[in-house]
């Protein structure tokens, strides 16, 4: 298609040639596609360039996937870098507070196998004296309990702050459960009102390649067309110009990662139910379900691999889960829609003058809440080393495919890990285990454990996806008995665990729940609005 | 009129307490009692002044935080603006009760009408989920005990001072920025004249009865005046 590209538009390239010396700085930002990925790096872009030009041109009617609904604590900094207040994001995205993951069933299904991934890290100490400071107490307390006080908080369903805090600080480590629609409706108008961004409705039908190779402009079905010094694909699944143009070449991570179905749901909820404060994520015979808490529903889907599991058997696992966990009217009255994906991700995320970023780049199951978060490390790379002049590109490109092919790499192992554990008995766990599944990497990393804790030493990079806390989490969550190297416990990491029961205590008494923050909030904003405040 | 319940678990399971400064808490106020264990963290904040009860002719101190009725030059917005707040205040909405009239034993009791009682689910928890005290409620419970201990050291301590006429009356002219005068009268201060030529008996006295330490604070305290006023006159330049 992109071939086609009608003598019109090549000389609408060559008028830009024109401009002589300004063609190799780089000045016009082009992003495509406006889901969560597409306004999020349009915004990004403008907020830390404002000297850039930024458009992004979005086709008119095309659904965003919308099952993005989780974040990390990296989003607090990304909301302030764009200048959007908490206040104003919590109430336009019906968002609630995320502390973490809690894994229910996952070792081996029993009732009461439950662990949490909290944002919290443990205190910071010596794992190996902490290890066996915990050991010593010796009373079953889960290991998420011992290290974080955030545990205690998870637990009672409380908020990590309380409004009276300025925006963004935390008591605990917090990201966000949004409902991404609105999330990308918000962002979308920020971009445009405060930021200055051009946005174009428009279909891309074409593509006009420069002499060099490099994408010159985008040519849109009304037949206009948009020229830009750097193109950021946001276009989803459809991947239009680093796939469609580009061609490069997708690398499949099915071997490794099986499931390929999801069926979601949304769940209105009762405003007097709890808001749980992590991501609820449940296994079943073939997969796992997910279940993320907004102040007005619950977003409830079960993810399966469809060698293991039909559509038929994914669908009677989610509703006796609404059934049992939410109400059984609920569970009568579900409005399923199905996804199917596949796992992997580009060679090469950045192609010359395109980059792509969010499910263009790649996909892999929600299970850690990767997606959003790599949107954001995506842009910091970008932004944090924004190349003015085009021939610095290729070098900053070449790193950038480095970066976050490892990134890809930790996240497919880390997410393995919450599978390599299980001793779950169902022909698909026992398929998730067998050893030609298991990356070579995660397998060093499972016989160094067996040795040492996690440490920064198995994970050395700047901004680490999955830091050494998050491995432990999930090591010691699901195999508490894995300690290497039992020994006697210090009494400073006795102390240390003495504080965290203590901080627990004080989390307890200081913080609200999140249902008693989110009530107190509205009912603020409306005598706001009731006052004549406008935002 | 405030109604007092004694706190417990069972009825109070749930409870929350507003603990932040505001003056939809009734923290709008100019002064709040002191005691004399408490002289040396009030005075690097606030001035000591002693008002006498016009009934009983007693004197008790307090811990000044503005000129007139309701002027609380520490509280700006939802914040009290100084490190250190008088017990009496932040034991607030509890108080000290007794099993019985008379009795020794000292109970934590609740003002149930306080505006500080929180409906909202916001603010600290009393109880825990186990129906145990919390850190807070600890940390009240041994304020109430210090504020019980220095309210019964309190008579004699003024008592003492007004003995050996030791207080003296005072008023304050406070010229402004804008022009105006504030004036405060009606308080005694520490009479510094008569303390520096006090006899050897009477200061052995005061050092046997550990008032020596405390009399010095309530002087020192009176430089917060020019904190005072300052703060008053930023007031002003913001109105």
């Amino acid at each position: 298609m992109h071939k086609q590209c009608g003598s019109f538009l090549f000389t609408s390239y060559l008028s830009g040639l024109e401009l002589g010396a300004m063609k190799s700085s780089i000045q016009q930002v082009v992003v495509v596609g406006g889901g969560t990925a597409g306004w999020l790096s349009a915004c990004l872009v403008a907020a830390r360039r404002p000297d850039l030009s930024v458009t992004l041109v979005e086709a008119p009617n095309i659904p965003t996937i919308g099952v993005g609904e989780g974040t990390w604590p990296t989003m607090r900094e990304t909301l302030a870098t764009i200048g959007i207040s908490e206040t104003e994001f919590l109430s336009e995205c019906d968002a609630s507070f995320k502390q973490g993951s809690r894994f229910d069933g996952w070792v081996d299904g029993s009732a009461g196998d439950s662990y949490l991934h909290p944002f919290s890290p443990p205190p910071a100490s010596d794992m190996r004296d902490l290890l066996a400071a915990w050991q010593a107490g010796g009373s079953g307390t889960p290991f998420a309990a011992a290290m974080s006080p955030q545990h205690a908080a998870c637990a009672h369903h409380l908020a990590p702050r309380q409004r009276s805090m300025p925006d963004y600080a935390a008591a605990l480590n917090y990201g966000y459960h949004l409902d991404a629609g609105k999330f990308a409706a918000l962002l979308a108008r920020h971009a445009t009102a405060r930021l200055g961004v051009t946005h174009l409705a428009g279909e891309v039908v074409g593509i006009v390649t420069a002499q060099d190779g490099d994408i010159a402009a985008l040519e849109l079905k009304d037949k206009s067309s948009v020229s830009g010094d750097l193109f950021i694909d946001c276009s989803g699944q459809a991947a239009i110009l680093i796939d469609k143009h580009c061609k490069v070449d997708w690398v499949d991570r099915s071997g490794v990662s099986f499931n390929n179905r999801a069926l979601a749901v949304q769940v209105p909820v009762d405003s007097d139910t709890p808001i749980a404060a992590q991501t609820i994520g449940t296994a079943h015979k073939a997969g796992w379900l997910w279940d993320i808490a907004l102040p007005t529903r619950r977003g409830i889907g079960c993810v399966y691999a469809s060698e293991f599991l039909s559509d038929s058997e994914a669908e009677v696992i989610l509703r006796d889960y609404v059934r049992t966990k939410v109400s059984s009217l609920a569970a009568d009255k579900l409005n399923i829609r199905q996804l199917s994906f596949k796992t992997g991700h580009r060679a090469k995320f950045w192609e010359r003058n395109c980059l792509a970023i969010g499910l263009s780049a790649g996909f892999i199951e929600p299970l850690e809440a990767s997606a959003i978060v790599l949107i954001e490390l995506s842009l910091k790379a970008l932004t944090d080393n924004f190349p003015t002049r085009r021939d610095v590109m290729d070098i900053h490109a070449a790193r950038f495919n480095e970066l976050f092919r490892y990134r890809w790499d930790r996240i497919v192992d880390f997410l393995k890990l919450h599978y390599v554990l299980s001793r779950r008995d169902e022909p698909y766990w026992r398929a998730q285990r067998a050893p030609e599944t298991i990356p070579e990497s995660l397998k060093q990393q499972l016989l160094l454990w067996a040795d040492q804790p996690p440490s920064s030493w198995d994970l050395p990079r700047v901004d680490e996806m999955f830091s050494p806390a998050s491995q432990q989490y999930v090591l010691y969550g699901m195999r508490p008995a894995n300690t290497p190297g039992a020994k006697q416990p210090t009494s400073a990491a006795l102390a240390r665990l003495a504080d965290v029961r203590e901080k627990a205590r004080l989390i307890a008494t200081a913080l609200p729940t999140n249902r008693a923050y989110f009530t107190a909030a509205q009912s603020q904003n409306q005598n706001k609005v009731a006052q004549g405040d406008t935002i | 009129m405030s109604s007092h319940q004694i706190l417990d678990p069972a009825h109070h399971a749930d409870l929350r307490i507003h603990t932040s400064a505001s003056a939809r808490f009734g923290d709008n106020i100019m002064g709040c009692l002191t005691t004399p264990g408490e002289f040396r963290d009030v005075q690097a904040n606030y001035p000591i002044v002693f008002r006498r009860d016009i009934t009983s002719r007693k004197f008790s101190p307090l811990a000044l935080f503005g000129f007139e009725n309701g002027e609380n030059l520490f509280l700006q917005g939802e914040r009290w603006d100084a490190r250190y707040r008088p017990l009496s205040q932040t034991i607030q909405p509890f108080l000290i009760g007794r099993a019985a009239a008379g009795s020794d034993i000292a109970q934590v009791h609740i003002d149930t009408d306080s505006p500080r009682i929180s409906t909202t689910g916001e603010g600290m928890r009393v109880f825990d989920v186990a129906g145990k005290p919390t850190p807070y409620l600890e940390a009240v419970a041994s304020q109430l005990a210090e504020l019980d201990e220095g309210y019964r050291q309190t008579p004699e301590f003024c008592a003492t001072l007004e003995r050996l006429e030791l207080l003296e009356p005072f008023s304050l002219e406070v010229p402004l920025k804008d022009g105006s005068r504030n004036s405060l009268v009606g308080y005694h201060i520490i009479a510094e004249e008569r303390l520096s030529t006090l006899d050897g008996a009477s200061l052995g006295e005061l050092q046997d009865r550990g008032y020596l330490l405390p009399i010095f604070m309530a002087v020192a305290s009176l430089s917060n005046f020019s904190d005072l006023v300052a703060r008053k006159n930023a007031m002003l330049t913001l109105v």
